[in-house]
C-alpha cells in the first residue's frame, strides 16, 4: 500500500490500486473527543474536493469531514454505525470512514506528507 | 433507583367504570397494554421523591446567562388556572370568549409599547419559533418584490437557533467576527452586506452581556442596501423601560415570555414566544390575527399575506395569561427591573473581575461573560460540578463560542445583594481549591449519582424503559 | 408587588463598588436613552386579581361535546399539586443533570410512556404541539430520503394542515399528491379529524414501496388504550397532541406534542432526548443526551431549530398516565367511545344523519336536519357546546367520559324541541 496523505483538515488518506480509503487523523479524534456518531455519504454519491462529505458528532461538538479528492463513494465503514469509538481507538485501521474512487488521482499528489501534516499539527494549537 | 413501571399496585378510581368493552374490528384492536397500575398514594410519593431531587428558582440562584432565571410569581399560576381561562375550549366562537381574546390583544398591546413595534403575533410556542416566522416572513416579503436575497447575517456569539433557523429555510449563513471591543466588527459586516442579504439578525445586549455599540450604523448600511434588521429579543431584561428595540432600528423583534416576562421554565418548557414587526410587515403576521371592532373582539383570518399558522390555535394562551399578569403587576415600574438587572450583573461582574480573565472589558448590561481559561483546559467545566456541592446551580457554560473557557452569568433583579456575595464568595473558593486541592475540583459533583458519563449515554442509548416479556 | 429584594441601602452600596452614583447613570452610560415609554400604574397583587378574574369572568366555559384536536377528558386532583411543586415548576432545562435528576427521570418516564402506547421503538421528551409535531416529521423525512414531497392523506386536521404547509413553504418542502420517487413521507391521522379509524396498511405499503416514511398522526392518544398501534401497523414515525393527558384545554395552550419513531431513525430525532447512564461508581442517574442533533450544536447543520420543549406539560402527561394506569386509561377510552356512540345512535332516530364511513373512536359526524348554526346557537343558551361546524350543515361532535349520561339526554332534548 503507498503511503499516506493528509489534508489541511486533518483527514488521511490511502491509495489502494484504484481507489483511496479516507479517514480521520489521530490529531482530530483527539481534538474531537468520543465520538458518539457518525453519519455516512450514499455509495455511489459524487463529491468535488472540499465539499462536507460527512458529519461526526462527539458529545459535545459536531463536525464536518471534508472530501479530500473529486470523486465517488464506492464503499463506507457500516461498522461505524454501530461503533463510532473505533475512530477514536484505531482512527488509521479499523476507524476507516470511506472508500472513494477518484476522478483525479492527480489531485493525491499535491495533499500534503506526513513530516507536512505532522509540522501543521505540530505549530496549531487551536 | 425506582422506575414508575416497577410499580403494580391496585389502582385509584378517578372516572366511574366502564365495564363493557369496544365494538370493534379485530385489526383495529389493541391486544395488549404494558402500562403499570399504581396506586395514587404511590404516585404521590414517587413524584414527590423526585420533586426533592431538583434544583428550582424557589431552591436557589440560577446564575445562568441569556435564560433570566427570575423570581416565578405564584399568583400568575393562580391566574391561569381560573377556570374562565384553563376551562375554556379553544374551538369556542369568540362571542363566548371576550375575555380570553381581550388578554390576547391587551398583552400584545403592551408589548408593542413596551418594544416600540406596531403589530405583534403570540402564536408561536417559543423564541427559536419566532425566528422561524420571522425569517419566513422576510423571506415572503423578498419574494413579493422579487427581490433575490439568499444570505442572512449573524455575529459569531449568535444563539445555535439563528444559524438553524436561517438553514432550515434554506437560506446561507454568514458569521461576522467580534471585535475586541465585543462588538459586531463593523468593517467586516460592511464587506458582508449587500442586496442579496434578507436579514441581520442581532441580539442586543449580545450574548457577551454588551450593548452593541456600532448598532446604529449597522442599522442604516442594512437598511441602505435594503435588508431587514431581526432583534433576537433573549436579553429584553436589560433594556425595558431604558430602550425601545423600534428605536434602536429594528423591523422585528421576538421576544421569550418565559424570559424577561417571568413565566416559569417547568424544568425546559412550555415557554412563549412574542413576534413583533413594524408595520409594513404587519400583513405577513400569522393567523387568525386578534382585532377589537366596536368594542368586540374578533378572530380575524382574512390575511391573504399572512405567511399562515404556527400553532393548532392561538399560542400558549397559558403562559399569556402569565406575561399579561406580570406586566400589569409593574406597569410604569416596569424600568426598575432592568436598572436592579443591570446593577446586579455589574456589581457581581466587579466582584469577579480580580480572579477570573475578562474578555471584553467594559461595563456590562444584564449579564456578563468572564473566563477560566487561566487555569486550564476543561476548568469551566470542574468549576461548574464544583458549584453544585457548594448549593448553587452552575452558569452557562462554554457559551458564546468565541470566549475560551466561558462562563456566562445573568442574576436578574430578583437576587438580593446577599445572594450574589454568597455566590462570588463560592466561585473564590473554588479559585482557591483549584490552587491548593484540584482534585476536589476535578472530581466535583461529590452527589450521588456523581459525574454522569454522558458518552456512554449517547453511545450505548437506554433511552426508555423495556417490558420484560412475561 | 415588588420581587426586587434590594433596600436603598443596598443598591447605594451596590452602586458604589460599581462607580456610579445613580442607576440612571449606570445604564445611561452604555443603553442610549429613546423615547418613553407608556404604561398603566403598577398594579398590587390584590388589585391584579381583581382585574384578571374579571377578564376571566367574560369567557363562559361550558358543557363540551366538542374535540377537534382538545379534549375535555376529566383531570385528577393530584395533577395540579404534583406539577405546581417548585422544584418542577421553576426549575430550568435539565442541562446541568446532578442539579436534575427529578425532571430527568419523569421525562424519561414520558419517553417510555410514548413509546408503550405507540408501540415505536424511541420518543423524545416533547415537541410544542400536534401540529409542529406533524411539521418536525416531515423535516426529519425530508433529512432523511433527501427528498422534498410530503404527501398527505384526506382527514388531516385542519389546523395541522395549516402548520404543516406553513413550514413546508418556509423550508421548501411541497405537499403534493403523489407518491413517487420524489415523496420524503405520507402522512396520515387515524382517527382522522372526523372520527374516522383507518387501518394504515394499504397505505404504509405503499409508502415503503416508494421508500417513502410513514407519519402517523394521533390527536387523542387517549385511543391508543383501545386501538391498534399504529408501531403494530408498520408506521416509522408516529407524531401527536398530547393535551387529552391530564392538560386542561386552556383555549388552546400550552398543549404538549409528541413525536416517536422505529430505532433507525432515533439519530434523526428532533429536540430533547433523555437517556440512562451510570457514574464511575455504578450509580445510575439520567441525561440529556445525543445532543450534538440540537441547534446549539449542530447550528446551521441542525435540520431543526427547536429548543424549549414542553417538560411542565410531559410531567403531567406522565403523572396522568401514571394515575389511571392501564385499567384507568383503558376506562377513560371505553367510556369515550360508549358515550359517542351513544348519543350518535340518539341523534340519528331525530333526524341526523350518520355520515361516517368507518368505526369510529370518540368523535364522529353527522349532517343535522336544521342549519347547523341554529343548532349550536340553540345549545349554547343551555351551556352546551355542541359540534364542530364544518360546513354543509355538518357537525364534528365528541364525548369523552364527562359528558354523562344525563347529559346526553340534556343535549338530545334541546336539539329535538
Amino acid at each position: 500500500m503507498a503511503e499516506r496523505k493528509f489534508t489541511k483538515e486533518h483527514e488521511w488518506i490511502q491509495k489502494s490500486d484504484q481507489i483511496i480509503i479516507v479517514g480521520i487523523t489521530e490529531f482530530a479524534q483527539d481534538q474531537l473527543g468520543d465520538i458518539v456518531s457518525i453519519e455516512l455519504p450514499q455509495v455511489g454519491s459524487s463529491f468535488k474536493q472540499n465539499d462536507v462529505m460527512t458529519i461526526i458528532d462527539s458529545v459535545k461538538a459536531s463536525s464536518d469531514i471534508y472530501c479530500p479528492v473529486d470523486g465517488e463513494i464506492i464503499e463506507t465503514n457500516e461498522n461505524l454505525l454501530e461503533h463510532p469509538e473505533l475512530i477514536n481507538k484505531s482512527p488509521y485501521k479499523e476507524g476507516w470512514i470511506v472508500k472513494i474512487k477518484p476522478n483525479n488521482p492527480e489531485q493525491i499528489d499535491s495533499l500534503l506528507s506526513k513530516e507536512q501534516y505532522d509540522e501543521l499539527v505540530g505549530q496549531g494549537k487551536e | 433507583m425506582k422506575l414508575i413501571f416497577d410499580y403494580n399496585q391496585s389502582n385509584t378510581k378517578h372516572t366511574p367504570d366502564e365495564e363493557k368493552d369496544v365494538d370493534l374490528p379485530e385489526e383495529l384492536k389493541r391486544s395488549s397494554l404494558l402500562l403499570p397500575d399504581v396506586n395514587e398514594v404511590q404516585v404521590i410519593r414517587h413524584y414527590t421523591e423526585l420533586s426533592k431531587k431538583n434544583y428550582g428558582i424557589d431552591t436557589n440562584f440560577y446564575p445562568l446567562g441569556s435564560c433570566t432565571m427570575k423570581y416565578n410569581p405564584r399568583v400568575n399560576e393562580d391566574l391561569a388556572k381560573l377556570p374562565g381561562f384553563s376551562n375554556l375550549h379553544p374551538h369556542m366562537p369568540a362571542s363566548h370568549a371576550q375575555g380570553a381574546l381581550q388578554v390576547i390583544w391587551e398583552l400584545e398591546g403592551d408589548l408593542k409599547e413596551i418594544t416600540g413595534m406596531d403589530a405583534f403575533s403570540l402564536q408561536p410556542a417559543a423564541g427559536s419559533q419566532c425566528e422561524l416566522l420571522g425569517v419566513m416572513i422576510a423571506k415572503k416579503y423578498f419574494a413579493e418584490k422579487n427581490e433575490n436575497r439568499t444570505k442572512i447575517i449573524i455575529p459569531d456569539s449568535a444563539h445555535g437557533t439563528n444559524p438553524a433557523t436561517a438553514s432550515m429555510c434554506k437560506f446561507q449563513t454568514v458569521t461576522i467576527l467580534s471585535d475586541d471591543r465585543g462588538n459586531m466588527d463593523l468593517d467586516e459586516f460592511k464587506k458582508a452586506i449587500g442586496p442579496d442579504v434578507a436579514l441581520v439578525m442581532i441580539t442586543n445586549p449580545n450574548t457577551l452581556g454588551l450593548y452593541e455599540e456600532n448598532l446604529s450604523e449597522i442599522k442604516d448600511l442594512a437598511h441602505e442596501k435594503g435588508a431587514l434588521m431581526y432583534c433576537d429579543g433573549a436579553n429584553m431584561n436589560a433594556l425595558l423601560g431604558i430602550s425601545k428595540p423600534a428605536d434602536q432600528g429594528f423591523d422585528m423583534i421576538h421576544l421569550n415570555l418565559h424570559k424577561t416576562f417571568s413565566t416559569p421554565h417547568g424544568g425546559g418548557g412550555p415557554g412563549g414566544g412574542a413576534l413583533g414587526v413594524k408595520s409594513f410587515l404587519e400583513d405577513y403576521l400569522p393567523v387568525p390575527r386578534i382585532k377589537k371592532e366596536n368594542a368586540q373582539f374578533v378572530f380575524d383570518s382574512n390575511q391573504e399575506k399572512s405567511v399562515g399558522k404556527l400553532h393548532s390555535f392561538y399560542g400558549n394562551f397559558g403562559i399569556i395569561v402569565r406575561a399579561l399578569s406580570y406586566i400589569r403587576s409593574w406597569g410604569s415600574d416596569i424600568h426598575k427591573i432592568s436598572q436592579i438587572a443591570v446593577l446586579n450583573a455589574n456589581y457581581l461582574f466587579t466582584l469577579l473581575k480580580e480572579d477570573f480573565d475578562v474578555p471584553y472589558d467594559r461595563r456590562c448590561a444584564h449579564e456578563f461573560v468572564i473566563s477560566a481559561k487561566n487555569f486550564g483546559e476543561k476548568s469551566t467545566a470542574n468549576i461548574a460540578k464544583r458549584i453544585t456541592d457548594y448549593g448553587f446551580h452552575a452558569p452557562t457554560i462554554y457559551f458564546p463560542l468565541i470566549v475560551k473557557e466561558a462562563l456566562m452569568i445573568e442574576p436578574t433583579e430578583t437576587e438580593s445583594k446577599e445572594t450574589l456575595d454568597e455566590f462570588a464568595n463560592v466561585l473564590k473558593t473554588i479559585i482557591k481549591e483549584l490552587k491548593e486541592d484540584p482534585e476536589v475540583v476535578k472530581n466535583a459533583p461529590h452527589t450521588i449519582p456523581g459525574r454522569l458519563d454522558e458518552v456512554k449515554a449517547a453511545r450505548q442509548l437506554n433511552l426508555r424503559w423495556v417490558p420484560h416479556e412475561s | 408587588m415588588n420581587f426586587i429584594p434590594h433596600t436603598k441601602e443596598h443598591i447605594s452600596k451596590m452602586l458604589s463598588v460599581v462607580g456610579c452614583s445613580t442607576l440612571d447613570e449606570l445604564v445611561s452610560e452604555f443603553i442610549p436613552r429613546l423615547s418613553e415609554l407608556n404604561l398603566d400604574n403598577p398594579m398590587s397583587e390584590m388589585e391584579l386579581v381583581s382585574y384578571m378574574t374579571s377578564l376571566s369572568e367574560k369567557n363562559s366555559p361550558m358543557k363540551y361535546f366538542v374535540g377537534g384536536g382538545s379534549y375535555d377528558h376529566y383531570i385528577p386532583a393530584v395533577i395540579n399539586h404534583l406539577v405546581s411543586r417548585g422544584e418542577f415548576l421553576t426549575s430550568y432545562t435539565p442541562y446541568q443533570p446532578e442539579a436534575s435528576q427529578g425532571v430527568l427521570q419523569v421525562l424519561y418516564e414520558f419517553q417510555s410512556f410514548i413509546c408503550l402506547l405507540t408501540g415505536m421503538d424511541v420518543s423524545n421528551a416533547s415537541l410544542y404541539d400536534g401540529a409542529s409535531a406533524v411539521a418536525e416529521a416531515a423535516l426529519l423525512s425530508s433529512a432523511y430520503t433527501k427528498r422534498k414531497g410530503v404527501f398527505v392523506d384526506d382527514g388531516l386536521n385542519p389546523a395541522y394542515l395549516k402548520v404543516l404547509k406553513t413550514y413546508c413553504d418556509g423550508t421548501e418542502l411541497c405537499i403534493t399528491n403523489t407518491i413517487d420517487e420524489n415523496t420524503a413521507c405520507v402522512i396520515s391521522q387515524t382517527p382522522d379529524f372526523y372520527g374516522n379509524i383507518k387501518n394504515p396498511h394499504g397505505l404504509i405499503e405503499k409508502a415503503h414501496a416508494h421508500h417513502a416514511l410513514f407519519i402517523n398522526c394521533i390527536s387523542d392518544p387517549t385511543s391508543l388504550a383501545i386501538l391498534k398501534t399504529p408501531g403494530e401497523f408498520g408506521a416509522d414515525v408516529v407524531v401527536g397532541e398530547g393535551q387529552a393527558f391530564g392538560i386542561p384545554t386552556s383555549f388552546g395552550g400550552p398543549y404538549l406534542g409528541f413525536i416517536a419513531v422505529k430505532q433507525f431513525l432515533t439519530k434523526k430525532l428532533p429536540g430533547r432526548i433523555v437517556g440512562m447512564t451510570t457514574d464511575d461508581q455504578g450509580n445510575e442517574g439520567f441525561v440529556l443526551t445525543l445532543q450534538a442533533r440540537e441547534q446549539f450544536i449542530r447550528r446551521e447543520r441542525a435540520t431543526s431549530n427547536i429548543t424549549t420543549n414542553q417538560t411542565l406539560l410531559a410531567l403531567t402527561a406522565t403523572i396522568y398516565l401514571a394515575l389511571l394506569g392501564r385499567s384507568g386509561l383503558q376506562n377513560v377510552a371505553r367510556a369515550s367511545y360508549h358515550r359517542a356512540h351513544l348519543l350518535q345512535e340518539k341523534l340519528s332516530k331525530i333526524g341526523f344523519e350518520a355520515i361516517n364511513t368507518s368505526p369510529f373512536y370518540n368523535e364522529f359526524l353527522v349532517k343535522s336536519p336544521k342549519p347547523s348554526e341554529e343548532i349550536i346557537a340553540n345549545l349554547m343558551e343551555y351551556n352546551i357546546f355542541g359540534g364542530i361546524d364544518v360546513g354543509d350543515n355538518r357537525l364534528l361532535v365528541c364525548c369523552t367520559e364527562k359528558n354523562l349520561l344525563q347529559d346526553i339526554n340534556s343535549y338530545v332534548s334541546v336539539v329535538s324541541k
